[in-house]
C-alpha cells in the first residue's frame, strides 16, 4: 500500500501515515469509535514496564477501538444481576484483530493486539483507558476514573500496538466529565451523581472535587472497594472463600459453604468473565453522559 | 436437512469449501481419509465421533502475528490468543458442508476430554490432511507459514483426500547447525538434557530418536492453567499455617492462575520459545 | 524451589507501605490535571526500590494485599448495595440519589 506520508507537529515524528484506513478497516469490523495515540505520548503517564515499547520494541502507535457494552434495556432493568452475567459481543476486540491483520498484510509493519488481562493482581501489562484518553477518544471522569466519551458515556475498549507510524489523534480538550449538568449540581448540592451513588464516606468507592472552571480538581477512588462490588463473583470471591472453606475444620459446615449460593456464583462468574467482567454499574448508571443513548421507546 | 444430491460433484464442492474456508481466513486446509486414522487408538478416531464418516476436513491459521512474536513479554503471548479464530471458521465450515452438500460434519471439539485426551487428534488429522507436517519440535509445520493453529471437522462428506504433505523440519538452517553444533534451535533453547523438554538427532537429513518431556513441557505450556490451580491448591491444604495457607491462595501465582482458567477460551498457551527460534515461516514472522 | 509465597511476617510488615504506594486507592489521576498535582501508582520495580525489597517480594505483598484489603463481609455488603441501587434507579431515575437515598437503607 502506498501512502504519503507526513510529519507531526505535536510529536516531533516524521513520516507520518494517515491513520484513516486503518481506523476505517475498525469500523467495518464493528468498532463504535477509532482513534490513534503516539505510542512515546504514554511515557508521561505510565512506569518504565507498562508501556508500548516495553511490549513491542520499536512502537510507534497505539491504536484504540471503542464500543458500547449493556444496551439501553439492560441499563434499566431492576434486577442488577442482569448486567452482571450477561455477556457482550467485545466488537472492539474484534476490530483490534482485524486492524492488527490490515496493518501487517498491507504495510508489512508488526502489530500486536495490546495485552489488557491482568497478569500480576489488578495490574495488566497496559492500560486500556490511558491509551482511551491518549487516543482522543474520552476522558477520565469522577466515576472510578472511568473513561468517558463526550457523546457516548461509558466504552470498553481494546487497543494494538504498532511499529507503524500513525498521524495520532489529539488529547480531548474538553472534558467530558463533568458533564454541565453534573457542574451545577456540584455547586448546588456540593455533589454529582456518580459521587453520591457511590460515596467514599458512607462505604463507597468515590470523593471527588470541582473547581470553579467546571473541572476535576481533585478525585480518589478505593478500587478495592470497587473490585468487591464490580468483580463482586469471581477471581477474588473464589480466592478469598477458599481461605475460609481450607481453615473450616468442621465438615458439615464446610459442605455449606462450599456448596452455598456465593461459592456457586463465584465459580460460574469464572466462567462468564469471557464475556462480563463487570458486576457493577451503580456510578455509571446514574451518569449523564452518553444518557441520549440510554433512552428508547 | 436436505436430502445428499446423489450427483454432488465432490471434486467442485471441496473448490467450495477450501474457497469458503479461505474467505474466513485460513491459511491451509485439507481433507483426510478416515482409514488413515488407524494409527490412534480406538475411541479416538473419527468414527467414534461421527458414525458413518469418512473424511475428515481441516483449516489451518491464525497464528500469532508478527508483532507478537517480537515482544519481549512473554505474559503478552500467554494472555492474547488469536486461536480461537480459527475454531470460529471450523464450525462456520461445518455448518457450510452440512448447508451446501447436505452431508453431515461434526465440529472436533478443541478442548479435551476424559484423562484430558482431545476427543481426536486435531494435529494428526492436519499431518493426514497435508496441510502440514509433524516437527522435532512438536508443534506441525507449515513449510511457507511455520505454525499454525487447526480445527478439522469430520464428515461423511466423501471430499478427494489429499495426501501428506512433505517434511518441513528440520529446515535447511536446521541442517547446517546440527552439522556444525549437533544441535537445532529448538532443541537448543530447550534442551531436555538440561532442565528443557527437547531432544533428538538429525538422521540423513531427517530428525529421529525424538525425545520429549511432556510433563515438563505441561509446567512451561500451561504455567497458570489449570495443572498451576492443582498444585496451588494442593500446596495450600498440605500447608499447616493459616497465615501461610492465604499467602498462597492470594498469592500472584494463584490469581493469575484463575484468570487463565477464566480466559482460557482464548489463549491456553503459555510457551512459544520453541517456536519463536524455528526457522520454518521465520519470513512471516518478520516486518519493519 | 516450593510455592512461592511472602513469609506472613514480611507481608504484614510491609503491607501498608506496599498498597499505599501501588495504585490501589486511586488519587488525583486525571491527565488534565497539572503536573505537580497529577499522581500515578508507581509500579513494582518502583516500590521496590524505594522500600529495598525486590520486585518479586513486593508484587507478592501488593497481590495478596489487594485480596486482603476487604472482608468476605464486604462482597455480601455489595450484593446488597447494588441490589437496592439497581431498583432505586429503575423507580426513580437519576435523581434516586438525591431525593430519595432512604431506600438505599
Amino acid at each position: 500500500m502506498e501512502i504519503e506520508a507526513s510529519a507531526s507537529e505535536d510529536t516531533g515524528r516524521e513520516g507520518l501515515l494517515p491513520s484513516a484506513p486503518v481506523c476505517e478497516a475498525g469500523k467495518k469490523a464493528g468498532a463504535l469509535i477509532v482513534g490513534v495515540a503516539a505510542a512515546n505520548a504514554f511515557n508521561e503517564y505510565v512506569p518504565e514496564g507498562h508501556r508500548p515499547e516495553d511490549i513491542l520494541p520499536g512502537a510507534q502507535s497505539v491504536v484504540v477501538a471503542g464500543n458500547q457494552g449493556p444496551t439501553a434495556a439492560a441499563w434499566r432493568s431492576p434486577d442488577h444481576r442482569v448486567m452482571e452475567i450477561t455477556g457482550y459481543d467485545f466488537r472492539e476486540n474484534v476490530a483490534v484483530h482485524v486492524m492488527c491483520d490490515f496493518i501487517e498484510r498491507e504495510y508489512g509493519y508488526n502489530a500486536l493486539q495490546a495485552p489488557s488481562l491482568p497478569t500480576a493482581g489488578h495490574h495488566p501489562p497496559m492500560s486500556m483507558m490511558l491509551a482511551a484518553v491518549l487516543a482522543g477518544l474520552g476522558t477520565r471522569s469522577l466515576a472510578a476514573n472511568i473513561i468517558l466519551h463526550p457523546e457516548y458515556g461509558l466504552l470498553y475498549y481494546a487497543a494494538l500496538v504498532t511499529t507503524l507510524p500513525l498521524e495520532p489523534n489529539h488529547v480531548l480538550q474538553k472534558d467530558a466529565c463533568p458533564s454541565p449538568s453534573c457542574v451545577q449540581m456540584y455547586e448546588k448540592l456540593g455533589t454529582t451523581p456518580c459521587l453520591a451513588s457511590c460515596p467514599k464516606d458512607e462505604g463507597g468507592c468515590l470523593e471527588g472535587e470541582i473547581d470553579e472552571d467546571g473541572r476535576i480538581s481533585y478525585s480518589s477512588y478505593n478500587r478495592e472497594r470497587c473490585h468487591s462490588r464490580s468483580m463482586n463473583f469471581g477471581v477474588g470471591s473464589v480466592q478469598k472463600s477458599l481461605v475460609d472453606i481450607v481453615a473450616e475444620e468442621d465438615q458439615d459446615r464446610r459442605k455449606s459453604m462450599i456448596y452455598s449460593d456465593f461459592f456457586s456464583q463465584s465459580l460460574s462468574s469464572l466462567s462468564f468473565y469471557k464475556e462480563s467482567v463487570a458486576q457493577c454499574f451503580e456510578c455509571m448508571r446514574v451518569c449523564p453522559v452518553g444518557q441520549n443513548h440510554k433512552r428508547l421507546k | 436437512m436436505s436430502e445428499p444430491e446423489a450427483e454432488l460433484d465432490f471434486e467442485l464442492a471441496k473448490q467450495q469449501l477450501t474457497e469458503f474456508s479461505a474467505r474466513g481466513g485460513a491459511l491451509v486446509s485439507g481433507v483426510a481419509d478416515v482409514d488413515d486414522f488407524a494409527a490412534a487408538p480406538e475411541g479416538f478416531r473419527p468414527q467414534d465421533l461421527l458414525p458413518g464418516a469418512k473424511r475428515v476436513f481441516v483449516v489451518g491459521g491464525s497464528p500469532p502475528r508478527a508483532g507478537d512474536w517480537v515482544s519481549p513479554k512473554h505474559e503478552h503471548q500467554e494472555t492474547m490468543g488469536t486461536s480461537d479464530r480459527i475454531n470460529s471458521l471450523g464450525l462456520k465450515a461445518a455448518k457450510f458442508i452440512e448447508a451446501s452438500f447436505g452431508y453431515y460434519a461434526l465440529f472436533v471439539p478443541p478442548g479435551v476430554n476424559k484423562g484430558n485426551q482431545p476427543f481426536l487428534s486435531v494435529a494428526l488429522a492436519a499431518e493426514l490432511a497435508g496441510c502440514a507436517s509433524p516437527s522435532l519440535a512438536g508443534p506441525l509445520l507449515h513449510p511457507k507459514h511455520g505454525m499454525l493453529y487447526y480445527s478439522a471437522i469430520v464428515t461423511t462428506c466423501p471430499l478427494p483426500i489429499d495426501g501428506r504433505a512433505e517434511p518441513a523440519c528440520p529446515a535447511p538452517a536446521c541442517l547446517d547447525m546440527w552439522e556444525a553444533e549437533g544441535t537445532t534451535p529448538c532443541m537448543k533453547v530447550c534442551p531436555i538434557d538440561d532442565g528443557g523438554c527437547l531432544g533428538g538427532d538429525i538422521v540423513e537429513g531427517r530428525f529421529a530418536n525424538r525425545r520429549y518431556n511432556t510433563a515438563r513441557c505441561a509446567t512451561r505450556v500451561h504455567t497458570h492453567w489449570v495443572p498451576g490451580f492443582q498444585k496451588g491448591l494442593e500446596a495450600a491444604l498440605d500447608e499447616e499455617d493459616p497465615e501461610k495457607r492465604k499467602m498462597i491462595l492470594y498469592s500472584s501465582f494463584f490469581t493469575r492462575t484463575l484468570w487463565s482458567m477464566t480466559y482460557a477460551s482464548q489463549s491456553q498457551a503459555q510457551c512459544y520459545e520453541c517456536m519463536r527460534v524455528c526457522p520454518v515461516g521465520a519470513e512471516e514472522r518478520t516486518l519493519r | 524451589m516450593s510455592f512461592f509465597f511472602v513469609e506472613p511476617e514480611i507481608y504484614k510488615k510491609y503491607k501498608d507501605e506496599v498498597i499505599a504506594l501501588s495504585d490501589s486507592v486511586q488519587v488525583n489521576f486525571q491527565e488534565h490535571l497539572p503536573p505537580e498535582k497529577r499522581r500515578r501508582g508507581h509500579s513494582d520495580r518502583e516500590i521496590a526500590e524505594k522500600l529495598g525489597l525486590d520486585e518479586r517480594t513486593v508484587r507478592e505483598i501488593r497481590v495478596v494485599a489487594e485480596r486482603d484489603t476487604y472482608d468476605l463481609e464486604e462482597w455480601e455488603k455489595a450484593i446488597e448495595f447494588k441490589d437496592k441501587a439497581c431498583r432505586a434507579f429503575a423507580r426513580h431515575g437519576i435523581s434516586y440519589v438525591f431525593k430519595y437515598r432512604d431506600e438505599l437503607k
